[in-house]
Parts: C-alpha cells; structure tokens; sequence
C-alpha cells in the first residue's frame, strides 16, 4: 500500500469511528434522558442519596465544605470581579453610581450562570466521572447488567435527576453570593454609599430575568451530568483511563454549558431584550 | 521529595489538608529551584508544548466566541437601549482583552493541559514509574514537573492571545452582521477604554494562571495513592482547586491591574 493510500484509509477509519462515537453518544443520551422517569419511580433511595453525596462532595473537596462551598466560593469571586471592574470603568466616566445596575444586570444575565456552569462541570460532573468510570474499570457495571440491572437507568439516570434538582440551591447559593460580593465589594471596598448602591440595584433587578437565569441552570446542570455521565460509562485503559476520560468529559461539559447558556439567552432576550431603562 | 508525599498517613485527619499545602509549596520551591540546574529537559518541553496546545486549541476557539458574543450581546442590550451603540467596540474589546482573555485561558489551561497533564503523572505513580526514575538517579522534578510547568504557563501566554483575537473577531461579526451596528464606529471604539497597559495586564494574569494550573497537575498527579478511583479522583481535584485558584488570582490581579493601568 503506497503512503497516500495508507493515509486515506486511516482518514477513512477516523470518519468511521467518529460518526460511530456520535451515534453512541446520542443512543446515550437519549436513552438516559428518557429513563429518568424510571429512574425516579424504580430508585428513588439511589436519587436521595446521590443528592446527599454531590451537595457534600467527597474526598479532599468534602474536607474545604463540599460542593456548596466551592460554588459559592467562585461565584463570590466573580461577584467581587464585577464591583472591582465595574466600578473603576464606570469611574472612569463619572458614572460609578451605577454599579448596582450592573450588579443587578450582569450578575443575573451573565457572570452567575457562566460561573456556576464551570463550578458543576468541575465538582458534580467530574465527580461523577471519576466514580461511574472507577465501576467500568473494576467491572462492576457488568456485575449489574449481568443482575439484570438497567446499568444507564440506575447509573447515569439517577444523576441526572440528582444533578438537576440539586443545583436548585446550589444556584440559590451561587446568586446571593455573587450579590453579596459586589455589595461588599462596592460599598465597604471602595466606600460607595448603599442606600444609592441599592436604589439602582433593586430598580433594575428584574424577577423574571432571574427566573430565566435559574432555567439557564438547570439545562446547564442536565447537560453537565449527562456528558459526564457517559465519558464515565465508556471509560477504558485501567486507572490512568478513568483520569484521562474526567479530563475529556471536563472539556466537552465546559463548552457545552457555554452554548446552553449562549442559546437560552439569545433565545429569551434575542427580539426585545426585556431591558427597559426609563422603567 | 518522594518521601514528603507519603508523610500525610500518620497525622490525624483534621491536619490533613495543613500537610498537602506544605506538601505543595514544597514541590512548588523545588520546581523553581531546578528549572536553573543543568540538565535541562529539552525534548520533554517540546513535547509537553505541544501536547498542552494540541489539546487546548480547539476548546480555547470553542469557548471564547461564545463567550465574548454572550458578554457582547448582554452589553448590547444597554447600549442600544441608549442609543449608544456605536460604543459597543469599547465594550466589546474591554470584555475579550480584561476579563474573557485571561479567564477562557485559564478555564481551558486548567481543564483540558492540566487534567491530561495529572491524569498522565497519576497514571506513572500508581505504576511506580516516579520511584523507579528516583531509584535510577534522575530527579522526577527536573525531569517531568519543570518541562510540565514551563510548557503550561508558555502556552497559557500563547493561548490568551488567540482568545483575545478570535474573541474580538467574533464579536466583530456579531455586532456588525447580526446587529447591524457600523462597522467604523465599532473598530474606532475598541481602543477607546482598552490600550497597551490593559493587555500587559492581562498577559501577566494569563502567566500566572499557567504556572499555577501546572504547578496543581503536578502536585496532584504525583500525590496519587493506590486504588482504582485515585486518578479520576486526582484528575477532579485538580480541576476544582484550579478553578478556585484561578478564580482567586483573578480578582486580585483584576484589582491590581485597574490601580496601575487606569
């Protein structure tokens, strides 16, 4: 075989077990998206006590608080980012007071949702690569479907329906501590007055953009978890497999929650923007 | 400094992470330390480069335009409400230059070179790849944590530049074809709030948030322990205390850089 021939063919073969690896992935997530519904009714014990174990985290990441501490830490951050910028570009043109508008605005639309979709795909959604991808390797998802188990069902299912209803306060948690951070950050940091600091942050705070941002979340957690799932369900090549699939799922979820977000926002506030200024 | 990793069995549980952050200014210290002793791992530099910029491109070029177009359009919505969205340039390039550049660098440093990076270290550990090098005489720092180190900051800084630049094209044809905001006016604005001493700023973020992700891979990938789940717990680790590292430097140098470049 000459070396272009040679070439072709591998060329070929990659187009084949790409659009293979597609297939599955979409047989996946189709099939562990529709059993969710089982999942709920055949293991509702299994759903309780994976919502118990992502708010806590395990390992290292329980000895700092868990879950919950890490999102709120990042999302605190990123809240402190906003009055750090915000103020010192609004200064700049003599508008500073504002900084509770952007608070209100970004923080909402932009900064939370983004920030909280990161902090899933690093703590609940690696987390349960790591796990689902420890059982393949130690065969023990054969050991279920030999029982006659429904391996996605009980699997990947129940995180799904865990991750998703789980993320309900952890969003909460996420969207106060960015509030917080910008307040403080604002107010104490750089000695704005708040009564001004909160006449334009509750002015421009708008419920249902809030209710869209926690919708944002809860597709976000749900791609999370399933692309997460399924690089854990398909792990090969012994522990050092199971290490390298968390870092692929990490990459795919991370890009995926950027484009649920980027969707849900073009889609809600695409036409009319649902930003009034005169009120 | 392959005993320092196993001290951490035999104190009690609530001294635990004290002893992973000595264990990890430890590993840190010597990093620094052998990057000047000869000889230098060349041909692992090469490699690990890379390595860590064949897989970040692609998810460096998938996340920056989403996100500067997401940041553009939240920006948008105000600035036409107004009526002043021939300044949409200004916000676009103070968004993809300050804050996207830096932190989509970091994101896919973090997530895509450092876990393959402790995922790969892990895997030679539980092998006990690392002790056989010590055993032969070749220092596992010198040998693999410098190059890993170095190669991660060095594409952390070549990353950050493609981010800004496919960030600002991207949004060039948001705001201008989706939009329908004037092309002049939008490339006038860009400079307006955003100048060299923003992008050195950012260059100097980027730096850091290299050197500390591989610096975590590192630390992670060689304080792996025994069992099945150790890497994949490693490789989540790594991503979190990252992330969380990355984020904290981030507001700092955010805070240092709007005192010295206005």
């Amino acid at each position: 075989m000459t070396t272009g021939a040679r070439q072709r063919g591998t060329a070929l073969s990659r187009l084949v077990a790409g659009t293979r690896r597609i297939g599955e992935q979409t047989v996946f997530y189709g099939t562990a998206l529709a059993s969710t519904g089982d999942a709920v009714r055949r293991y509702p014990a299994e759903v309780l006590r994976l919502i118990a174990v992502m708010g806590m985290g395990t390992g290292a990441l329980a000895v700092i608080g868990g879950t919950v501490v890490i999102i709120g830490f990042l999302t605190l951050s990123t809240g402190a980012l906003i009055a750090v910028q915000g103020y010192n570009t609004l200064s700049n043109v003599g508008i500073e007071a504002l900084t509770g508008f952007l608070s209100a605005f970004l923080n909402v639309r932009f900064i939370a949702p983004s920030t909280a979709g990161l902090a899933l795909a690093a703590t609940i959604g690696a987390g349960a690569t790591a796990q689902i991808g420890a059982m393949r390797i130690n065969e023990e998802i054969d050991a279920l479907e030999v029982m006659s188990i429904r391996a996605i069902t009980y699997l990947a299912s129940t995180r799904i329906v865990a991750g998703v209803l789980v993320v309900i306060p952890l969003y909460t948690v996420a969207v106060l501590a960015s509030f917080l951070a910008t307040r403080l950050g604002t107010t104490f940091v750089y000695g704005q007055s708040r009564g001004v600091y909160d006449h334009y942050f509750s002015t421009f705070l708008q419920p249902m953009d809030l209710m869209w941002s926690f919708v944002a979340a809860l597709g976000m957690a749900a791609a999370v978890m399933t692309i997460h799932t399924y690089y854990g369900f398909t792990a090969t090549g012994g522990p050092a497999g199971v290490g390298e699939a968390v870092g692929r799922a990490v990459r795919t979820s991370v890009t995926a929650t950027v484009f649920v977000l980027l969707t849900i926002t073009l889609a809600v506030y695409g036409q009319s923007g649902n930003f009034h200024l005169s009120g | 400094m392959a005993q320092s990793f196993s001290t951490s069995g035999s104190v009690p549980g609530w001294a635990r992470p004290a002893v992973a952050v000595g264990d990890f200014v430890v590993l840190a210290g010597e990093t620094f330390a052998a990057v000047f002793r000869r000889p230098f791992a060349w041909r692992e530099l090469l490699d690990q480069i890379w390595f860590v910029a064949r897989v970040s491109i692609v998810p460096t070029i998938m996340l920056s335009i989403p996100y500067t177009v997401l940041i553009v359009f939240t920006l948008n919505v105000v600035l036409l409400d107004v009526g002043a969205g021939d300044l949409s340039g200004a916000g676009a390039a103070l968004a993809s230059v300050t804050q996207v550049g830096p932190v989509v660098t970091a994101i896919v440093v973090s997530g895509a070179g450092a876990t393959a990076m402790c995922a790969d270290l892990g895997a030679r550990t539980i092998r006990d790849e690392i002790d056989a090098m010590t055993v032969m005489g070749v220092n596992p720092i010198q040998a693999l944590v410098v190059p890993r180190v170095i190669a991660a900051t060095f594409v952390a800084l070549m990353l950050y530049s493609v981010v800004a630049v496919v960030g600002l094209a991207g949004s060039y044809v948001f705001v201008v074809f989706v939009q329908h905001v004037t092309p002049g006016a939008f490339v006038a604005g860009l400079t307006l709030l955003t100048g060299l001493p923003q992008v050195i700023v950012s260059l100097g973020k980027a730096l850091l948030f290299g050197l500390s992700a591989g610096l975590i891979a590192c630390y992670k990938g060689l304080s792996v322990g025994g069992g099945p789940t150790s890497v994949g717990t490693a490789v989540n680790e790594t991503v979190v205390f990252s992330f969380m590292a990355l984020f904290l430097i981030n507001i700092l140098a955010t805070a240092f850089g709007v005192k010295v470049a206005p």
